[in-house]
C-alpha cells in the first residue's frame, strides 16, 4: 500500500476530533450555565429562609431574566410580590403568564388560582370571583378556587352561596364542612330572626341541625329566639340542650341560662343544673353562678364557705374577685384595704383572653363563631386555668 | 500537563517542518472553472483543518437540532 494513502486516514481522524472538541465545549458550556442558575436558585432560596424576601426577589428576577421559560420561577416571584404587598407586580407577572400561548394547563389554573389571590388582596373581590368561578367550572385546582370563594362569600355575607360552594367543596375533596355548613344555615337563622321571619329562622335551624346533628349553636339560638318570644321554659330546655351538646360553651351560654331560670322563677332547677355542671365543666363560671345563689338564698356565708372551697381546688382570679367582694359586702363602713385589693386583682384581668383560637392560637376578649384571625368556625374556645372563665 | 502538550506540539511541528521540506513539489487541482497548484504540505494541512471545522460544525448542528427536537416535545406536552 502507498504510505501516502495512509495520510488521507488522517482526514477522519480530523473530522472526529473537530466533532469530539465541539461536543466538550458545548457541555462545558451547558454545565457553566446550569451551574449559575443553580447558584442563583440557592441564593434565592437562603434569603428566604432567612426572610430577606427583597435580596431573594432580586435572585429570583435574575433567574427569570436568564430563563424566560421558568414557569415556577415566575410564580414563585409573583407570590413574594403578594406576599410583600406589592400585588399590582404580583398581577402583571401572573397575567403574563397566562398570557403565554404554549402554557400547559397544569400550569394554566395554577398561574389562574394565584391570580384569583392577587385579586383577593387587592380587594377587587369580583375580578377574584368570577376567575375562581371559571375553574370551578373548568373543574381544575376545583377545592382550591372553592376554598377561595367560600371566603369570598364569607366576606360578603352571600350564605346561600357559601352553602353552595361547601357542598361542591364536599364532593370534590371528600372532606366533610358540615360544621362549616351548620354554621352559615345559623347565620342565615339569625338574620331571618332580625327580620321577623321566625319560621324562616327555624327552618334554618333545622337544616344546620340536619348537617351537623348536636350542633350548639342551633341549641343557643333556639334558646335565644325563644327568650325574645318570653318562652323560658323553652329556652332553659334549649340552653341545657347546648349544654349537652357542648359544655365548653358554658361561659357564653351560662348568663341567658341564668336569665331565663330567674324569669322562670325555676332557681331550683338553675340550682341543680349548676351542681351538675360544677362537676363536668373546669371553669370557675357556673361555681360563680351557684356561690351567688347560695348568697342570695342561705346568705353570704354558706356563699363564701363554697367559693373558698372550690377555689381550693380550681384557684381563679375571677373567683377570688367575687370573695373580695362578698368579704367587702360584710366589712360594709369598716376601714379596710379589701377594695383596693380587689380593685387590683380586677385590674389584673383586663386585657387578658377569655377566648383563644385553637387553630391560630388568637385570643379575644369576646366570643366569635369565625376566629377573626384565622377565619375557621367553632375554633374559639374559652380559657381555662387561674384568669379563664 | 501543559509541558506535555507543549512537548507534543513542538513534535507535530517538527515533523510537520520535515514533511513540508521533504514534499516541496506541487499539486495541481482543476476545479473545471479554475485551476489551483499548491505545495503538498498546504494541501493536506488545509485538508485536516477542513476535516476538524466539518467534524465540530457536525456536532455543533447535532447539539443545535437536538435542543430543537426537545423544545418542540415540551411545547406538544404544553399544548396537551
Amino acid at each position: 500500500m502507498n504510505p501516502l494513502v495512509l495520510l488521507f486516514l488522517l482526514l477522519p481522524v480530523a473530522f472526529l476530533s473537530g466533532w469530539w472538541t465541539a461536543r466538550r465545549l458545548g457541555a462545558r458550556h451547558s454545565v457553566a450555565r446550569v451551574d449559575e442558575l443553580s447558584s442563583s436558585y440557592f441564593r434565592g432560596l437562603n434569603y428566604l429562609l432567612n426572610e430577606q424576601p427583597d435580596k431573594a426577589i432580586e435572585e429570583f428576577l435574575k433567574l427569570a431574566e436568564a430563563n424566560r421559560d421558568t414557569i415556577e420561577t415566575h410564580l414563585a416571584l409573583g407570590n413574594l410580590f403578594r406576599r410583600r404587598g406589592e400585588v399590582d407586580r404580583a398581577i402583571r407577572v401572573h397575567q403574563h403568564l397566562i398570557a403565554r400561548p404554549t402554557l400547559n394547563d397544569e400550569f394554566k389554573t395554577m398561574a389562574l388560582l394565584e391570580l384569583g389571590e392577587d385579586y383577593m388582596r387587592a380587594g377587587l373581590l369580583d375580578r377574584a370571583e368570577t376567575l375562581f368561578a371559571d375553574l370551578v367550572v373548568m373543574n381544575a385546582q376545583a377545592p382550591s378556587a372553592l376554598r377561595h370563594l367560600i371566603a369570598i362569600c364569607q366576606h360578603e355575607r352571600d350564605w346561600h352561596k357559601a352553602i353552595l360552594y361547601s357542598r361542591r367543596l364536599e364532593e370534590a375533596s371528600g372532606e366533610s364542612q358540615a360544621l362549616q355548613i351548620a354554621h352559615f344555615y345559623s347565620e342565615l337563622a339569625e338574620r331571618a330572626q332580625a327580620h321577623g321571619a321566625s319560621q324562616e329562622a327555624e327552618e334554618h335551624l333545622g337544616h344546620a341541625l340536619s348537617a351537623f346533628p348536636g350542633f350548639v349553636r342551633v341549641h343557643m339560638l333556639r334558646g335565644r329566639f325563644a327568650a325574645a318570644k318570653g318562652n323560658y321554659d323553652a329556652a332553659i330546655a334549649a340552653y341545657e340542650q347546648a349544654l349537652e351538646a357542648d359544655i365548653d360553651y358554658v361561659p357564653e351560654i351560662l348568663p341567658a341560662l341564668l336569665d331565663a331560670y330567674a324569669r322562670a322563677q325555676q332557681l331550683d332547677r338553675a340550682e341543680r343544673v349548676l351542681g351538675q355542671m360544677v362537676k363536668r365543666y373546669e371553669g370557675i363560671s357556673p361555681v360563680l353562678a351557684l356561690a351567688r345563689i347560695y348568697a342570695r338564698r342561705d346568705g353570704r356565708q354558706r356563699a363564701v364557705e363554697f367559693l373558698g372551697a372550690q377555689l381550693r381546688q380550681r384557684p381563679s382570679v375571677r373567683g377570688l374577685v367575687q370573695l373580695m367582694d362578698t368579704a367587702i359586702e360584710d366589712d360594709a363602713g369598716a376601714e379596710s384595704n379589701l377594695p383596693m385589693l380587689r380593685d387590683l386583682t380586677a385590674a389584673l384581668l383586663e386585657g387578658q383572653a377569655l377566648y383563644r383560637c385553637t387553630q391560630c392560637g388568637f385570643g379575644a376578649r369576646a366570643h366569635h363563631w369565625q376566629c377573626p384571625s384565622c377565619k375557621s368556625w367553632s375554633s374559639l374556645r374559652p380559657v381555662h386555668g387561674a384568669a379563664g372563665a | 500537563m501543559r509541558f506535555v502538550i507543549i512537548a507534543l506540539l513542538l513534535v507535530f511541528a517538527f515533523f510537520g517542518a520535515a514533511f513540508a521540506a521533504l514534499n516541496a513539489g506541487t499539486i495541481h487541482y482543476d476545479f473545471l472553472v479554475a485551476t489551483l497548484d499548491l505545495p503538498k504540505g498546504v494541501s493536506l494541512l488545509a485538508a485536516i483543518i477542513l476535516g476538524w471545522l466539518l467534524g465540530g460544525l457536525s456536532a455543533w448542528a447535532g447539539r443545535g437540532w437536538r435542543m430543537r427536537d426537545a423544545g418542540r416535545r415540551r411545547d406538544g406536552r404544553d399544548q396537551a
